[in-house]
């Protein structure tokens, strides 16, 4: 338990037996990835192309032309930035909000915990489609509206991130920050330098999930956001599907280039969050 | 890892610009300082259209020292802007100008916030009755002026004279019937090619329904009158028959994505001989390189009928000057010479006819084969009504049109599940 | 991740441990504690009670959003028990969560069992599977509009290719709620795999080892030592799934609208339509505020049938 600590196993690199569940696990994931190869190959393929009949499983020749149209627009690079800072925000704060509420919910008693958390839970089951309107009147009100600011505030620190984190916190061993209190640090103190070190695959995680739900978000910056130098991704990806023209081999470029930043996260995350598991339990 | 160090150091610098920007505050917020009237313009547009509303917008600046519009989509496209406005609405803080669809004019304009523009109108200098018929048909609620139009167009055939000529079929000349339609659909269909006859869009939204209107109105029906739905009877039968009869020669494309844009690429990658369209698609047909002809839609009774499917600018009441600014812009945006640079880059026929009238609408019209063939049509073009019932009888006289088409209901069940919703919705409206 | 839950929902730890624990580290507790959960309770109950407040009442009005609202009690209510298409809605959500909550788990657990393990590879395994689930929704509906397009898709002509006969897709009322949970499962399944993934990893080979020399073959393992030890992560996965499918709207919003005849109109979908393309959104909100109950509902019951059996 105590052994939180990351250890590298030599196994990366070794050569493995081959197995048979390879005959089992490749055509599986391939059937996974399939949709997106055909994502990517549409990306290089012109407009005449994606809507042949029958359909071209391949690009004739790679087309750089939809990802010409969509580097070439000048906001592009703005909303790649607008997504990015909603997305880097919106982690920062659930980690810190987050991990404070979760911690003082798991560690410390005080009157009405127990409904709070509960109530805070209840919302989860809202959805949000019913409290839009209303959330949009208070980012009105806050004159929050068509700035990032009406993205950023109602994702600082969602239930599932306190609940997530309050859940780990609870199976520490509460022997550990004891030792931390008696030498008379702080709760902030125990729980910046004792617990949160122990804490990163929970971290992890909530900081891949954030990062996950803020840049795929499309309903609310629909409502919330106006003017296009305050985009994201995903909504100016929408204005490329036009009223009476489409640039697919643009939609489909727009689409790779806004995918594949998550997935580098993803992928980063993961690691942390399936290793430093992994290690603990492998080790043995 | 040197890739992802310097697109992290992209990101903190496009940070440190776009949170600069965040905190200035461009809420977009209107008002007047300094005798200059600040009012917000959402124009739903994208590409070519977009461009040129805001070279519009930005000359209008210039030359309007006292106004100054900020212009932007709104966040949205023409077909998101209802939501945004209704949200706007509710809390309070609305532009004061937004492309809104015709059909949503009749629910929005029961707000008080919605400018009522009748006296005005009554100006002559306004210029309302240079608008075409079913502009202002379109714009007004109740017997009142509730908007100003904004786009005009007329339902015509487009036809790919290629494939007519492959399969032997005589090109259609104004005055077709819809017998002569579905024939000639059921001829060019070639399923090995993979060619259809026709597309209809079947999401089931004002996309699929504003095309059988025309066919309705030819038979003597409507969509309401007096209070009741009068789509019942031979009208709506017939035209669902013939909505059966493409359905069941599979000599037409069914488009179940949203947007249809579907339906529009197969035609203009050639695998569809007739789309019945609006003007807005002619650039796209030329740039696709087709060989294509315009004709006037099929009837039943051989007389000229068609559909107009006009959107407005919604002018919402922001206080006095901000209001009589919004007038002003849109009466400036919409004045022929204006219209006719607006009209060529939004796929709009001219919203008035003395726009039609000036040299560079000419100009538009002799380089675009069939686009006279669209703005002939508007002189028999009709709109729907605008009444608060209609989103409801859209979507069930969409539902009718599906089912016909996908077969999942004869054309007798499928319209009297649509006359009850009808009647439901507009009895509820009252 | 796994593990997160795993111990949280740990019903070995006895409520006496927990209680000592708690006393243990009470000192001066109240005010840091506030201060701790202040920010999130502030901007999680501040952005919710409020506009949960709002659409309640709304609820209870003759709303469009656009011109003041009419109170009329339960009507709104009263209407929704009778309508069809709400009725159609509900039963589309519940086939949706019937078939999307067990299979995501199920179809979870097996690929985790056969990626928890060292071959060749498995790195590139794991991840293939897990990719979709960064997908946004946005994206999905581009990417499967023109995949399962009856006539220009790739999934048909691919049918034909094999030799298969070739499917309506989104063009077929009866194929596209199932066509939905299919990609729905494509990329929420990623989500249960990297979790069980995790908790398994998070099993003591010992545990195996133990069962093993006392004799257990696979399915016993299986059912006596694996399957126990997971139920915590499972149940979370339940609950949660349940969660994200009785909420299921993107996916509907992006690709079919609803349709086609109303085949995919779900029960969030409804509250949209109702409100933003039918001006009733008074009407949407009550449908919404019925759905929330059930959840409400259904998570006290899940809580009170925990609660009876630690007891």
């Amino acid at each position: 338990m105590t052994t939180a600590d990351t250890v590298r196993r030599p196994g990366r690199g070794r050569r493995l037996p081959f197995s048979g569940w390879h005959l089992l696990l490749a055509p599986l994931s391939m059937g996974f990835a399939l949709p997106l190869l055909w994502l990517l190959a549409s990306s290089f393929m012109t407009n005449a192309e994606i809507n042949r009949f029958p359909p071209a499983l391949f690009p004739h020749g790679i087309h750089l032309d939809g990802y010409l149209y969509v580097l070439r627009n000048a906001l592009f690079p703005r909303w790649f930035a607008n997504t990015a800072i909603v997305a880097i925000v919106a982690v920062l704060a659930n980690l810190v909000f987050g991990s404070l509420a979760g911690y003082a919910f798991a560690r410390i008693r005080f009157l009405g915990s127990r409904v709070l958390l509960a109530v805070m839970l209840a919302t989860m089951v809202i959805p949000f489609q019913i409290t839009m309107i209303p959330t949009f009147l208070l980012m009105s009100r806050l004159r929050l509206t068509d700035t990032l600011g009406a993205l950023i505030v109602p994702s600082l620190v969602t239930p599932f991130a306190v609940f997530l984190l309050r859940q780990f916190f609870l199976r520490l061993p509460p022997e550990l920050e004891e030792a931390a209190r008696i030498d008379g640090c702080s709760r902030l103190r125990t729980l910046v330098s004792v617990i949160l070190p122990l804490a990163r695959p929970a971290l992890a995680t909530v900081a891949a999930l954030t990062f996950l739900t803020t840049w795929n978000d499309l309903t609310w910056p629909l409502i919330a956001i106006t003017s296009d130098h305050q985009y994201t991704l995903q909504l100016g990806l929408a204005t490329f599907q036009g009223q009476h023209r489409t640039e697919w081999p643009a939609v489909m470029a727009g689409n790779v280039i806004t995918i594949l930043p998550v997935l580098v996260a993803f992928l980063l995350a993961q690691r942390t969050f399936v290793q430093s598991l992994t290690s603990t339990a492998v080790k043995g | 890892m040197l890739r992802g160090e310097t697109t992290r150091r992209g990101v903190l610098l496009g940070a440190t610009a776009a949170a600069a920007t965040a905190l200035a505050g461009c809420g977009g917020t209107g008002g007047t300082v300094h005798g200059v009237t600040t009012i917000v313009l959402w124009h739903g547009q994208n590409d070519v259209a977009k461009a040129t509303v805001e070279r519009l917008v930005a000359e209008f600046n210039r030359t309007h020292p006292h106004i100054r519009v900020r212009a932007s989509s709104g966040g949205v496209l023409a077909d998101g802007m209802l939501q945004k406005v209704m949200a706007a609405l509710a809390a309070g803080s609305y532009p004061d100008l937004a492309y809104v669809f015709g059909s949503n004019l009749a629910n929005l304009a029961r707000s008080d916030k919605v400018l009522d523009l009748t006296e005005q109108a009554r100006d002559p200098a306004f210029g309302w009755a240079d608008r075409w018929p079913p502009a202002r048909a379109a714009a007004s609620v109740d017997g009142r002026v509730r908007a100003m139009p904004a786009l005009l167009d007329s339902l015509c055939v487009v036809y790919n004279k290629k494939l007519f000529a492959r399969s032997g079929v005589e090109p259609p000349r104004p005055g077709w019937s819809w017998a002569d339609f579905t024939t000639a659909a059921r001829q060019l269909t070639d399923r090995h090619r993979g060619v259809f006859g026709t597309g209809w869009p079947a999401v089931g939204d004002e996309d699929t329904v504003w095309r059988i209107w025309p066919m309705v109105w030819d038979l003597g029906g409507d969509v309401a009158r007096h209070g009741r739905p009068a789509f019942g009877g031979t009208s709506g039968l017939r035209a669902l028959d013939t909505v059966a009869r493409l359905a069941a020669d599979r000599s037409v494309y069914i488009d179940t994505q949203t947007g249809s844009d579907q339906l529009y690429q197969v035609f203009l990658g050639g695998s569809m001989a007739m789309v019945p369209t609006g003007p807005w698609q002619l650039p796209q047909v030329r740039e696709a390189k087709l060989d294509y002809g315009v004709v006037p839609m099929p009837t039943y009774t051989g007389r000229p009928l068609t559909i107009s499917g006009p959107d407005n600018w919604v002018i919402f009441d922001n206080g006095r000057d901000r209001a009589a600014a919004a007038v002003e812009f849109a009466r400036w945006l919409t004045a022929p010479k204006q219209d006719v640079r607006w009209d060529a880059s939004a796929g709009s026929l001219p919203l008035r006819r003395s726009t039609a009238r000036q040299p560079a609408w000419r100009h538009t019209v002799a380089g675009t084969p069939g686009l006279q063939v669209f703005v002939d049509a508007l002189t028999t073009a009709r709109v729907r009504p605008t009444i608060r019932a209609y989103p409801q009888i859209s979507r069930a006289v969409g539902e009718a049109i599906v089912s016909v088409l996908l077969g999942h209901a004869t054309p007798d069940a499928a319209l009297s599940g649509a006359l009850a919703a009808a009647r439901t919705a507009l009895a509820s409206s009252l | 991740m796994a593990k997160t839950f795993a111990v949280g929902y740990r019903a070995r730890e006895t409520a006496t441990v927990r209680r000592t624990r708690r006393d243990r580290s009470r000192v001066g507790g109240t005010p840091t504690a506030w201060l701790f959960v202040a920010p999130a309770v502030v901007i999680i109950l501040g952005l919710s009670i409020g506009p949960m407040i709002w659409s309640l009442l709304l609820s209870f009005q003759s709303a469009d959003l656009v011109t003041p609202a009419r109170w009329l009690g339960w009507h709104n209510y009263e209407v929704l028990a009778t309508d069809p298409t709400f009725r159609r809605a509900v039963e589309h959500t519940l086939l949706y969560t019937a078939l999307f909550v067990p299979l995501s788990i199920v179809g979870g657990l097996g690929l985790a069992l056969a990626l928890n393990r060292r071959i060749r590879l498995i790195g590139l395994y794991r991840t293939l599977i897990f990719v979709p689930f960064v997908v946004s929704a946005a994206s999905q509906g581009v990417l499967f509009s023109f995949v399962f397009d009856a006539q220009f898709g790739i999934a048909n002509s691919l049918l034909a290719r094999i030799g298969l006969p070739t499917q309506g897709f989104f063009a077929d009322p009866n194929e596209a709620l199932p066509l939905l949970v299919a990609i729905g499962l494509w990329s929420g399944v990623g989500f249960c795999v990297i979790i069980l993934l995790a908790a398994l990893q998070d099993i003591p080979p010992e545990l195996r080892e133990a069962a093993i020399v006392d004799g257990a073959g696979r399915g016993a393992v299986l059912r006596h030592v694996v399957l126990p030890t997971l139920r915590p992560v499972l149940v979370f996965l339940v609950v949660w799934q349940t969660i994200q499918a009785l909420q299921v709207f993107d996916l509907v919003y992006v690709t079919t609208k609803g349709g086609p005849l109303g085949s995919t109109v779900v029960i969030v979908y409804f509250v949209w339509d109702q409100a933003f393309q039918l001006f009733q959104a008074g009407y949407g909100a009550a449908a919404a505020y019925l759905l929330a109950a059930v959840l409400l509902a259904a998570s006290l019951l899940l809580r009170l049938y925990q609660r009876i059996r630690k007891a």
